[in-house]
């Protein structure tokens, strides 16, 4: 086997190395922490990782990185301590979602939450969250679809009832897309799409995705 | 300094951390407190009161108001960088807004994760080699031995595709289910290990296996007697719904037995 076809079939290991450490959840959540990448892929995974987010980008996937905190210029302690995924390239469309078993009322509820929160910088007290989602949804819905979004790292709850943006919204949810959707909807024009009929009568909960 | 005067000063200093903290935790705007007049207030009583408490109270409360500004700085940054979006301005879209265009802008800004979850079957052999490579827990040695050179032989591979078609585990936990109605003792159980070797050593993991499915559906209830070390099982004629389910590992073992 020649010098060439060795680096190549070397790489392509560490590729499928790459990909299953991102697809399978080793932990108790989706991806893994840059470190991981490292310790496993070598000092040069950032480049790896790299290659993957092209070989990804024509099945409509990419790389996503996390920071902790919000870096514009991340060094490389930031890109260890940042947590690394696998998201959709571009979003679904609303019937998909509807279809994959989340409900209008749901996505509703978690993009006002979200939308407020953003423009909060990122917390707010669950009383005044409430407040405003009470206007539109019954009280018990609010509170199992907060519940339910909690446990799955879109929102975080501490003990004087602040609520968060939680890490998963994080890695999926494009603040400043949300943000701009929300102050684009126009107030003449939504009102004449109140079709939800499937979902948002007043029956219980059922679990969602 | 009178009493009564340092008394008022205190709590003065007090109801301004208070307020400091408030801010802190509950992310309202910063800017709500004049930073000014505060500092005014704490300058007057420092001047006013030169005792050590209120000089130490004073200086936690300029540490809790500089706290305030440094929130003052970081509400900036974040309204610039979400391009002066007013939290108003957010609310009132969503009030006008209807479930449907709320859903819309999150499917519209949602890339959600992927990732796999699913327990695979090199997952599930890899889970079922060391179930059955755990030693045995004590005091259990005596009762299950196989005999001498004997050795406790498992098909891995027919016992999974046995048990890969739920049909098939269905059928087996309903036969099983029955078979413990109809062996229980007087007091309503029988003894765990007996029931599990009533077909022979060949078959004990088999029937652990279906008894553990049989046990977490509801049908049956297994109790451990922490003195003794006996573990018997309790059929239930129907299924039963568990408030506060837990969990009881039994190691099932080869040449030892158990």
């Amino acid at each position: 086997m020649s010098v060439g076809e060795s680096e190549q079939s070397k790489a392509g290991r560490k590729l499928a190395i790459a990909t299953a450490m991102l697809l399978f959840s080793s932990h108790r959540l989706p991806g893994v922490r840059g470190y991981e990448l490292r310790r496993r892929l070598g000092k040069n995974y950032l480049k790896i990782i790299d290659t993957l987010n092209h070989r990804l980008s024509p099945l409509g996937l990419r790389v996503k990185v996390v920071f902790e905190e919000g870096n514009d210029q991340p060094s490389d302690e930031d890109f260890d301590r940042a947590r690394f995924f696998i998201t959709l390239s571009e979003p679904l469309s609303l019937s998909d979602i509807v279809a994959a078993g989340w409900r209008i009322d749901d996505l509703a509820i978690l993009s006002a939450t979200l939308a407020y929160l953003f423009s909060r910088g990122g917390k707010a007290h669950q009383n005044e969250v409430m407040e405003l989602l009470e206007t539109k949804f019954p009280k018990w819905r609010i509170e199992a679809a907060m519940e339910r979004f909690t446990r799955r790292g879109y929102l975080h709850k501490d003990e004087d009832n602040m609520i968060y943006i939680g890490w998963r919204a994080f890695a999926e949810v494009d603040q400043k897309e949300l943000v701009k959707a929300i102050t684009e909807i126009s107030p003449g024009l939504s009102e004449t799409s109140q079709d939800s009929s499937e979902t948002s009568s007043g029956e219980p909960p059922s679990p969602s995705p | 300094m009178p009493n009564k005067q340092r008394t008022i000063t205190r709590e003065e200093l007090l109801r301004i951390i208070q307020l400091c903290e408030s801010i802190e935790k509950s992310g309202i705007d910063p800017f709500t407190v004049n930073v000014r007049e505060l500092l005014q207030k704490l300058r007057s009583i420092l001047e006013s009161s030169k005792d050590l408490e209120t000089v130490v109270l004073d200086a936690e409360t300029l540490y809790r108001v500089a706290l305030v500004i440094a929130l003052q700085h970081r509400w900036l940054l974040e309204k610039a960088s979400n391009l002066f979006v007013d939290t108003q301005i957010i609310a009132t879209r969503i009030l006008a807004a209807d479930k449907r265009a709320l859903a819309s802008c999150l499917a519209r800004s949602w890339r959600p994760i992927v990732s796999g979850e699913q327990l695979t079957k090199k997952m599930f052999i890899a889970g079922l080699e060391y179930f059955l490579s755990l030693p045995p827990r004590a005091g259990h040695e005596r009762k299950l031995l196989l005999g001498a050179g004997e050795e406790l032989q498992i098909d891995e591979e027919a016992l999974l595709d046995r048990f890969r078609q739920r049909d098939v585990l269905e059928s087996e936990i309903m036969n099983m289910h029955r078979e413990l109605l109809e062996r229980r003792e007087e007091d309503g159980g029988l003894d765990y290990w007996s029931f599990i070797s009533l077909e022979g050593d060949g078959r004990r993991v088999e029937r652990a296996y279906v008894l553990a499915f049989i046990v977490s559906e509801g049908l049956a209830e297994i109790k451990r007697n922490p003195i003794t070390g006996e573990v018997r099982i309790y059929p239930l004629e129907s299924k039963v719904e568990r408030s506060n389910p837990t969990s009881l590992a039994i190691a099932v073992r080869g040449r030892e037995g158990l």
